[in-house]
This record gives C-alpha cells, structure tokens and sequence, in this order.
C-alpha cells in the first residue's frame, strides 16, 4: 500500500489529543531524564514499563519513544552545561559544548545541538519512513536460520566490538542470556534454573535487572564513591546563533545525520562510533580559525556534527528494532520489551498486523521531534534549573520510582530483594568497567535467539549444517567471523607498525 | 605499573572476580546437567543453551583469571573516588531493604518515604555534611513523603496499577 496513505493515517491516530499528550509528556520527561544525572532513557522506560499492563499499546508505545528521544536532547544541555562526562552518547558533544560555554558561548552550543538534534531526527524519520516498509517486505523472507545469525550478528558487536574489552563484553552477554535462561522454556514449557522460587517461574522481569543495573547501581556507586566529587557549572548565556555560527552548523548537521543514520540501520548498535567519527570528520575539514577553536574555546562545528549523528543513529535504530525486531542498546532492548508485554513481536509481520500501531509511533516521531525542539529551544532555562538538584535527594527520589517499577509489575516483594542483588551486579561490573548493554540485550534477545536456533535446526533435520547450507545464513556468518577478526588483524598491525 | 591504585586494579580483587565468573559457569552448569534434553525434532533442547552459556561463562572466568595474574585487565577506566565510603552505602543498603521488608505492611508510600530518608542520609554523610542532624531527618521526611504520596496516587487512581497501601482506601 501506498506509504504516504500509511502515514497520514499515522498523524490521525498520532493526532488525537489523548496521544499527543503521551507525546507531550514522554518528551517532557525524557528531557527531564537526559538532563538529570544518574538516571538515563533506559532506566526511565524501564521503570514506567509497568504502565504497559493497563495504557493501551500505541499510547504507551508513542510515550515511550518520546522518553527516548527527549532524553537525547536533554542529554546535551547536561552535557554542555555541566563538567562532568554524562552517558556515552553526549561525551564527544562535552568535548567541544563544555569549552564553548567556559568561552562564554553556551547558549550557541545549545542552539546548535537542539536545532542539529531536530534536523538529523527529522531526516532520519524520513528515512525510517521510507526504508522500514521496504526492509520489512524484504525480511518476511528471512528464516529461522538467517534470524538466528542477525540475531548472533548484535550478539557480537554489541558485546565484542563496543566497549574496552572483549572478554569483559563476551561476559556481559553470557550473564544476560543466563538470566534470560531463568523461567519456563518458550518451545517445550520445561523450568529452567527457577531454584524452586515460584516468583521465578516466568523469568527474571527486564524492569528488575534494568532498573537494578542502572538506578540502584548508579546510586550505591554515587554513595561508596562519588560523595567527594564537586561539580561545576558553566554560566549560561542567550540561546542564538549569528549567522557565522549558521553557515558552520547545517553542513556539519548534514554531514552527521549522514554518518549517523547509517549506524543505527545495521544491527551494530551504539552511538560512540558514529559520534567519534563525525567529531573526527569535522576537525578534519576545518581550516583556519574554525580549525584553531577545536580544543581552544570550543568549535560549534564540534558539537553541531556529532550531536546530529547521535540523533541519527539513535531514531535510524528504530528500523532494526521495527522490522527485525532486533534491538542494539539498552533503550532498545527495553522498547522490545514493551513491545513483548503487549504480546507483540517486533518484525517483518508487524508492519501487516500492526499497522495501525506501527506508522502512529512514526507518525509520533515527526511531532516529538517538533515538541523537542519548542521544549529544548526556548524553555531551556527550566530544564537547566534541574541541575540545581541537590545529589542525596536526586538518588534517594530515584529509589522511589525504583521501588514503583520493580514492585509495580509483579506485585511481590521478592522482586525489591532481587532488585538490590542486581544492583550489587551493577555495581561490581561497574567498578570493574563491564558493559552492562550485553547483558540487557542478551537477556531479551537470548530466549527469542535460542527459539530461531532450535526451529533453524529442525528445519535442518537436526543438522546445525543449515546455518551454512542457505546462502543469506552464511553470509551472515562470514559477517559475523569478520567483525571478530578484523579489529583483532588491525590493531595487531598497528601495533607492530611502529616498530618499523 | 600501578602498585597502589584503585581497587578494581588490584590483581587479587580481579582475581576473585574472575574465580565467581567461573563459579556461576560452574553452578550453571551444575544445573544444566539436570535439564532433560527432550529434544524431539530440534535435535537440541532445553538444556542445549544452558550448556553452552555455562561453558562460555566458564572460559570467559579463565581468561579474565589469566589476565588478572598477567598485568591486570586493560583499557581501564580511571575511576573516581579511591576510597569506598562503606557507612553511606550501609544506610542506602538499609533504606533499599527495609523497603523491601516493609512494603507489604506499612504500605507504599511510609515505606518508600523511609528508604528515602535513610538513602538520602547516607548520601548526605557521603558529601561530608557534619549535618544530618534531627532537622534534616525531618526535612528528609517531609521531601519523601511529598514524592512517595503524590507518585502512589499518580500509579494507583490514574494508572490503574496496584501498589501496596497502608489501609484499603487507596489513598494511603
């Protein structure tokens, strides 16, 4: 059917009231989220999901993704305004935002980044508008064998790739797949690793280990070690840009949503890469005084690139997530568990049986991206109020809404011990520099994983040759050989290249 | 290289760490033995990702192991704060338990107002307030009081979810 029908039936249930509310709020709060340290998209989805057992799929689903997005847009102003590096996504925006405002230039750097965030995310809706549908139609004609490699494919680079360390990541996964191996089996009903816990029978509840491993990690960590640490925050000054400051920033929005979207398309996940390459890209074009600001007093183009490539990347991951229904953050996961809640799953089908649902929240990304922009351009003074938050309080009030999200779903106390234990987990990972995205993905992703794989196999007879005998499955395989070991070969080369 | 730095770099601590990754690929396994494999068709079954999730855990907790006695883990992050400050954790350990112990009882939002109060004192002591005195318990009180209240009612009369009251209106 004709996508632009689709869509404006989209805007028609996206439009009513009630949704644009949802939208509202979401936006409103994910800003409020991205700016507030300590608490991030993930742990605030995470901690709403219990919502998802009375609000009605589409409406939760439009809010949740206006959390997720507004918190990218509030993430910035933290990150320009504040000295301390807040999540990964914004730490190259700190590089060049946090030197334009010690120079005086917040309120440019925050023009920028709002204005660059609503650009790239509008352009890379369009893309999702366009390429989901496409990509669905094509992996309606994806097995078991070929779901099974993409979904060993985000295994691997969201474990192996991201991050310090590849053993670390790797051990981060199998954590996260063995608390997806907790509860009943999906294809035979039998009861696995539940110790005889009835509260265990249907699994570990993604809120708990979310929630656990960031909110009550990040306060034990705030508590045991970061009661010494002051903060200092940049004043703030008038949000405009002149018109030098225009002419460097649309082609460096550009040029990131065009390295940005890319990245969120294939199930790599992540936004370090593509934000540290257009930061990279950006020094590398600059001439003269532009070149000079980099690192001095702060170049627009900085923070005007890799922000628009973190909101490319992250509204693109919204394709992968729809049509494979394969996430690669934890925000994603997360979504994909919201998802699951409703007994939906994500997929080429769900753009024919859930086609009402699905072009309403890309309906709602267009008009969350407009409500961001109004919420972060000229109200950007009372988010910047939130930083004023005195640290016990902000902890303490984040327990609060722990304790609604662990408790809420399930109803049972168990849950509030649980969620200390894994917030001991979070803790320990942490301190020991552990990604805690693979444990999240491999414990949503790990039971739909291992169904793909048995079908795969007893499509194969019993004979685990099918991932090599169909053509898209091996290639797939190669991929997933090659991301192993062509950064192994690389930095191995690099390192001898010196030698010489 | 780096004789007296953070905890997380002390061999001895990476070392532990590594030994209760493969203690849980251990005790996974231990526990995988007992699955039934009924395969069926698959050729594999419910027992078959158990085995290969306790294994890897397994050689992944030999690999951080060989690595902790060789150097240490790499690419560090540089942490902040070098000693733990174990009281605060203590009350904030205290508020998230008792919470959990009061809930049912003493209902959502007395139990959430406590946890608040104590997590917050230990956050406070954390910071190095002398304070805390009685007038800051109080003023504590008061802030969980008006965020655990307002966030019951909020979930239960709009939301529709049910969390635990003290009384049966459900506005306490």
């Amino acid at each position: 059917m004709d996508v632009w029908n689709l869509l404006l039936q989209g805007f028609a249930t996206a439009g009513t009231p009630v949704n644009l509310l949802w939208a509202f709020v979401g936006c409103a709060l994910g800003t409020a989220v991205g700016v507030l340290p300590g608490i991030g998209p993930a742990t605030a989805v995470a901690m709403l999901l219990p919502i998802t057992t009375q609000v009605e799929a589409t409406a939760s689903m439009i809010f949740f993704a206006g959390i997720y997005y507004g918190a990218m847009y509030g993430g910035s102003t933290t990150s320009i305004l504040l000295n301390t590096p807040g999540e990964t996504a914004t730490m190259v925006t700190a590089m060049e935002g946090n030197k334009m405002a010690k120079s005086g230039r917040a309120g440019a750097a925050l023009a920028t980044s709002a204005i660059g965030s609503f650009v790239a995310g509008t352009i890379a809706t369009v893309l999702v508008t366009l390429f989901a549908p496409m990509l669905a139609d094509f992996a309606v004609r994806l097995g078991p064998p070929e779901y099974f490699m993409l979904m060993v494919l985000a295994f691997t680079t969201v474990s192996a790739v991201l991050g310090q360390s590849t053993v670390r990541g790797l051990t981060a996964l199998f954590i996260g797949l063995a608390m997806g191996l907790v509860g009943m089996d999906q294809i035979t009903g039998q009861v696995r690793y539940t110790a005889g816990v009835p509260e265990l029978l249907d699994g570990v509840e993604i809120v708990l280990v979310a929630v656990g491993l960031f909110a009550v990690a990040e306060a034990m960590h705030a508590v045991l070690f970061e009661g010494r640490v002051v903060e200092t925050e940049n004043r703030m000054s008038r949000v405009t840009m002149t018109l030098r400051d225009w002419k460097r920033s649309v082609p460096a929005w550009l040029r990131g949503t065009a390295i940005g979207a890319p990245f969120g398309c294939i199930p790599a996940g992540g936004t370090e890469i593509p934000t540290f390459l257009s930061y990279a890209v950006e020094k590398k074009l600059a001439k003269g005084d532009d070149l000079a600001e980099f690192g001095s007093t702060g170049a627009i183009e900085g923070v005007a690139g890799p922000e628009a490539a973190n909101n490319a990347t992250v509204t693109a991951a919204m394709i992968p997530l729809l049509t494979l229904g394969i996430p690669v953050s934890n925000t994603t996961a997360i979504l994909l568990g919201a998802f699951q809640n409703y007994g939906i799953q994500p997929g080429p089908q769900l753009f024919t049986t859930s086609s009402a649902l699905v072009w309403a929240l890309i309906a709602s990304l267009y008009i969350g991206n407009v409500m961001l922009l109004v919420l972060n351009l000229p109200m950007v003074g009372l988010w910047v109020k939130l930083l004023k938050v005195p640290k016990p309080q902000l902890y303490a009030g984040i327990l609060i809404f722990a304790t609604v999200g662990a408790y809420g779903m399930r109803q049972s106390a168990f849950d509030l011990y649980l969620l200390y234990a894994i917030g001991l987990l979070g803790l320990v990972m942490r301190r020991f520099n552990f990604p805690t995205a693979p444990v999240l993905v491999g414990m949503i992703l790990g039971p739909l994983a291992e169904a793909q794989m048995r079908n795969a196999i007893s499509i194969g007879e019993g004979s685990a040759l099918i991932f090599v005998q169909r053509p898209l499955s091996l290639g797939l395989l190669v991929v997933v050989l090659l991301v192993l070991v062509v950064p192994r070969v690389l930095a191995a080369r690099h390192r001898r290249a010196p030698l010489r | 290289m780096r004789p007296r730095g953070h905890a997380s770099h002390s061999p001895a601590l990476q070392s532990l760490l590594a030994a209760g990754v493969a203690l849980l690929g251990l005790a996974l396994a231990v526990g995988a033995y007992f699955i039934p494999s009924n395969a069926g068709y698959a050729g594999v079954g419910p027992n078959f990702l158990p085995w290969v999730v306790s294994l890897a855990l397994l050689a992944c907790g030999a690999r951080l192991f060989f690595k902790a006695r060789r150097g240490g883990f790499r690419n560090m992050e540089e942490h902040t704060g070098e000693h733990p400050f174990w009281a605060g954790f203590a009350w904030l350990s205290a508020g998230l338990l008792l919470n959990a112990a009061l809930i049912t009882t003493v209902g959502f939002i007395f139990s959430c107002a406590l946890c608040f109060v104590l997590a917050a004192r230990g956050l406070r002591l954390a910071e190095g307030q002398a304070a805390a005195g009685w007038a800051t318990v109080a003023r504590d009180s008061v802030v969980g009081l008006l965020i655990a209240a307002p966030v019951f009612w909020a979930f239960t009369q709009f939301l529709g979810i049910s969390l635990p009251g003290l009384t049966q209106t459900g506005w306490l």
